[in-house]
């Protein structure tokens, strides 16, 4: 429950979204994501005003720090991280610093956990953070069982006083065995309604649109199905290669990595159907029902749904950059896919023959999130043959690095010709409303803080991904593919794609 | 009006034209009324900011400039010299440069709208008045009229950049009684507000009244839903339109927020039994661009700034009676 519906004061205040009083205990707190994404986050809550005032910061790691030297830490990489005018300095920063506190730990034994406990009582007695506690698990994804465990045995899977949750990075497994394990894990000591699984993407704010986009409007839903709609296009694309996350990536791939959750997560919003209403669960429930309706290909079906591809050497940006199997910590006879491709098939009257073609790789020629729904041609061209050029109209959902919406539509060329050709209208969030889209972490952390689920996955919609994705998996994993790597760096993917499917928009 | 409005329109439609792949967007028209010259320059800067963070149609209606002036800047930026010129043509001229299918937000920068023909020729049609009952009057004329207005015209669909600009010292006092504290909202027995000009603090107090029931008894009293007085005291302290404390006491414990302008931020304490570790809060005082933007995109139907207003407006007359 929000501090909202009780205290007469909160009503119709401009910063409604505030939580209540807590502590977050970030597990995993000297690692990377810490330190560029999850550390701003919170800090950036703080000098925008969404983080409660009654509020502590409890890092727990494996590096030894006392709490000054952590203090110290957050601060030096704030300094990196934020932006030259939301620097950590002056009383904000002063009373954030105090109210962070760290545990050195090894996340195998209890009694370090127990120390913990000591710290969130005291800060309930020093901060008021009133018994509330949210739990982050952005250690490595092999010692979240580990710390669940620890945390049933110290007595902290649930408060005396307050609320508990636990926010759960990605991956959400290895594979459809591994989930499952996990989610046994968790689901022994955490309810379900306080695991939150963190999909960041969920967070962008114009993934959220497209709930907007598709059910604000009364103009886009007759026309978003099998008789309007030839094919949806969801893509997700980078320049960059595996940087300093070789190792990781070698034994994920991209289907794991991006398709099993962000991409199909697309796929879930724009297909849903409206929901009855914007409460979590009924938003979840829709999300499901079009996962469930996606039925897993068979292993002999594989090969006609899906491509991979891995990269070479190539050039990026005008610069030279090396093929996968030569980025550090990549075997040199890598078998895993850098690109993967599948085309799904919702089964519901209103999809049914729709094909979803999804799309994720690294190194190609240019960073792109977009969802592309791409509508049937016009049924008789009366232009004559000037109208052969006449394109289908299509409607792009951009996510990244342009936020926004294009529609692709036919005009008249002035002049006596009947001449026919494609323009766009172009709207961009940066231009239409002129703010920049609060950073996602800032969304999820604030959303756990106040219990909404919404942004974040419910466990039966992982598990069916996991199923979508199994049979790809197990053949691609059995198969060796003799043809990597198959696509340059800064190329449009490989072959095997276009094959697959092709038109796939240009990017 | 002397100007030939098709002469402006060609020239909006010249200056389109020439950057129309930059115009995808348009979200409003925005209809500036001015009538001194140096706040005018003052509200041009701040609306560029404004009309370049939202795509729209600016409007000035300049009450220093005579009639016959006019100004086509870019694309989307007219100016009409207006001194002189009846409501009604103003009102029409308003009409004919528009963009048509968007909302029309009107800002009202002028001493005085009671008994003004312009302003209701104008606002009528629109989505949003803007208005700034303290930036011509660190009294509380100003407030005083409003309230007295918007009695009179609750469709006026308005809002208040003096009121806007207390969202955050609302939310160190909800801050206050979220938790277990919450019973003593109900306890308040005096409030105390330091502002350098009395829009702001009265709004503040209006606020109060409203949310928690207060009813306006006489110069420096409310009696609360029981019935028991609740004192009050406004002083003018500090730099105009900016709070600098606000203290709530209870039979119990006194709640303060006070600002901190150097370090924009509100230092929050409370003493007696209910005593709280100290908090700070961002101040963030926002520009009158961003609390432009934020009356837009508030737009109109908000009760709780309509209920403010009107306890205001009953706390000054009965304060004026007494």
């Amino acid at each position: 429950m929000t501090t909202a519906s009780v205290n007469p004061l909160r009503a119709g205040l401009p910063v409604e979204r505030i939580a209540n009083p807590c502590s977050v205990v970030f597990f995993g707190a000297s690692g990377d994501l810490f330190k560029r994404k999850l550390l701003p986050a919170v800090f950036s809550m703080k000098l925008m005003g969404t983080l409660p005032a009654d509020f502590a910061l409890v890092g727990f790691a494996r590096t030894a720090y006392d709490d000054a030297a952590f203090r110290e830490y957050c601060r030096a990489q704030l300094a990196l991280f934020m932006p030259a005018d939301q620097q950590p300095e002056g009383p904000l920063w002063e009373d954030f610093a105090r109210r962070i506190s760290y545990v050195t730990a090894d996340f195998k034994d209890t009694r370090y956990f127990l120390t913990l406990k000591d710290r969130l009582a005291r800060n309930d007695a020093e901060f008021a953070t009133g018994g509330n506690h949210l739990f982050y698990l952005a250690t490595p994804p092999p010692v979240f069982p580990e710390i669940i465990a620890r945390l049933q045995q110290a007595g902290l899977e649930r408060s005396a006083t307050g609320w508990t949750r636990i926010v759960v990075e990605k991956p959400f497994g290895t594979d459809l065995a591994s989930a499952r394990a996990l989610q046994n894990a968790i689901e022994a000591v955490f309810p379900e309604s306080t695991i939150y699984r963190i999909d960041h993407y969920l967070g962008k704010e114009p993934v959220q649109d497209i709930i907007a986009l598709r059910f604000a409007n009364t103009i886009f839903e007759p026309i978003w199905n099998r008789n309007y709609v030839q094919h949806v296009q969801i893509t997700s694309a980078e320049t960059l290669g595996v940087e300093e996350r070789g190792g990781y990536y070698d034994q994920a791939g991209a289907l794991r990595d991006m398709l099993q959750n962000h991409v199909i997560n697309l796929l879930a919003l724009v297909a849903m159907e409206a929901p009855i209403s914007s409460a979590a669960d009924d938003i979840r429930d829709e999300k499901y029902k079009v996962l469930s309706a996606i039925a897993p290909c068979s292993h002999a079906e594989v090969w006609s749904v899906s491509a991979r591809g891995q990269y070479g050497p190539g050039a990026i940006d005008g610069r030279e950059v090396p093929g996968y199997r030569q980025e550090r910590d990549v075997a040199p006879d890598s078998n895993t896919e850098t690109f993967a491709a599948l085309k799904l098939y919702v089964e519901s009257w209103r999809w049914a023959g729709v094909p979803f073609y999804l799309r994720s790789g690294k190194r190609l020629p240019r960073k792109v999130a977009e969802i592309a729904v791409t509508f049937k041609p016009i049924p008789h061209r009366f232009y004559g043959e000037s109208t052969e050029a006449i394109a289908p109209n299509v409607l792009v959902i951009k996510i990244e690095p342009d936020e926004g919406v294009s529609l692709r539509f036919e005009a008249k060329v002035p002049g006596p010709k009947e001449h026919v050709r494609s323009v766009y209208m172009d709207f961009n969030y940066g231009t239409g409303f002129g703010v920049e889209s609060p950073p996602a972490y800032e969304r999820l952390i604030g959303d756990a803080m106040l219990g909404d689920q919404t942004l974040f996955t419910r466990w039966d919609a992982v598990e069916r991904a996991w199923e979508i994705v199994t049979p790809v998996l197990e053949v691609w994993q059995n198969t060796k593919d003799f043809s990597f790597p198959n696509y340059a760096a800064g190329s449009q993917g490989p072959q095997s794609a276009n094959d697959l499917f092709g038109e796939w928009r240009r990017l | 009006m002397k100007t030939s409005l098709q002469f402006v329109l060609v020239e909006l439609s010249r200056h389109y034209r020439i950057r129309c792949q930059d115009v995808a967007v348009a979200t409003m028209t925005i209809v500036v009324y001015v009538e001194d010259r140096a706040i005018g320059e003052l509200a041009r800067d701040r609306i560029r900011t404004l009309a370049g963070k939202h795509p729209c149609r600016v409007i000035v209606l300049d009450g220093t400039l005579g009639e016959s002036e006019h100004r086509v800047e870019a694309a989307d930026w007219v100016e009409l010299g207006v001194k002189g010129a009846a409501a009604q043509t103003i009102a029409s001229a308003t009409d004919v440069l528009r963009l048509p299918e968007a909302p029309v937000v009107l800002l009202w920068i002028a001493r005085g709208i009671e008994g003004e023909e312009r302003f209701e020729r104008l606002w009528h049609g629109v989505q949003t008045v803007v208005y700034n009952s303290s930036l011509v009057d660190a009294g509380c004329g100003a407030l005083r009229e409003l309230a007295a207005y918007v009695g009179h015209h609750p469709d006026l669909p308005l809002a208040d950049i003096a009121y806007l600009r207390l969202a955050p010292w609302q939310e160190s006092l909800a801050i206050f009684f979220d938790g277990a504290e919450l019973r003593e909202l109900f306890d308040l027995r005096g409030v105390e507000i330091a502002c350098g000009s009395e829009p702001e603090a009265y709004y503040l107090l209006g606020w109060l009244a409203a949310r928690l029931g207060w009813k306006a008894h006489d110069r420096g009293t409310l009696l609360d839903r029981n019935g028991v007085p609740v004192a009050f005291e406004v002083r003018r302290e500090g730099e105009p339109r900016r709070i600098r404390s606000v203290s709530l006491r209870s039979s119990r414990s006194v709640y303060q927020a006070r600002a901190d302008d150097q370090t924009q931020t509100i230092l929050m304490s409370v003493g007696g039994s209910s005593r709280h570790p100290q908090r700070f809060l961002p101040v963030a005082n926002p520009g009158i661009a961003a609390l432009v933007e934020r009356a837009i995109l508030r737009g109109r139907g908000d009760r709780i700034f309509a209920e403010s207003l009107a306890a205001a407006g009953e706390i000054l007359a009965a304060a004026e009676d007494s």
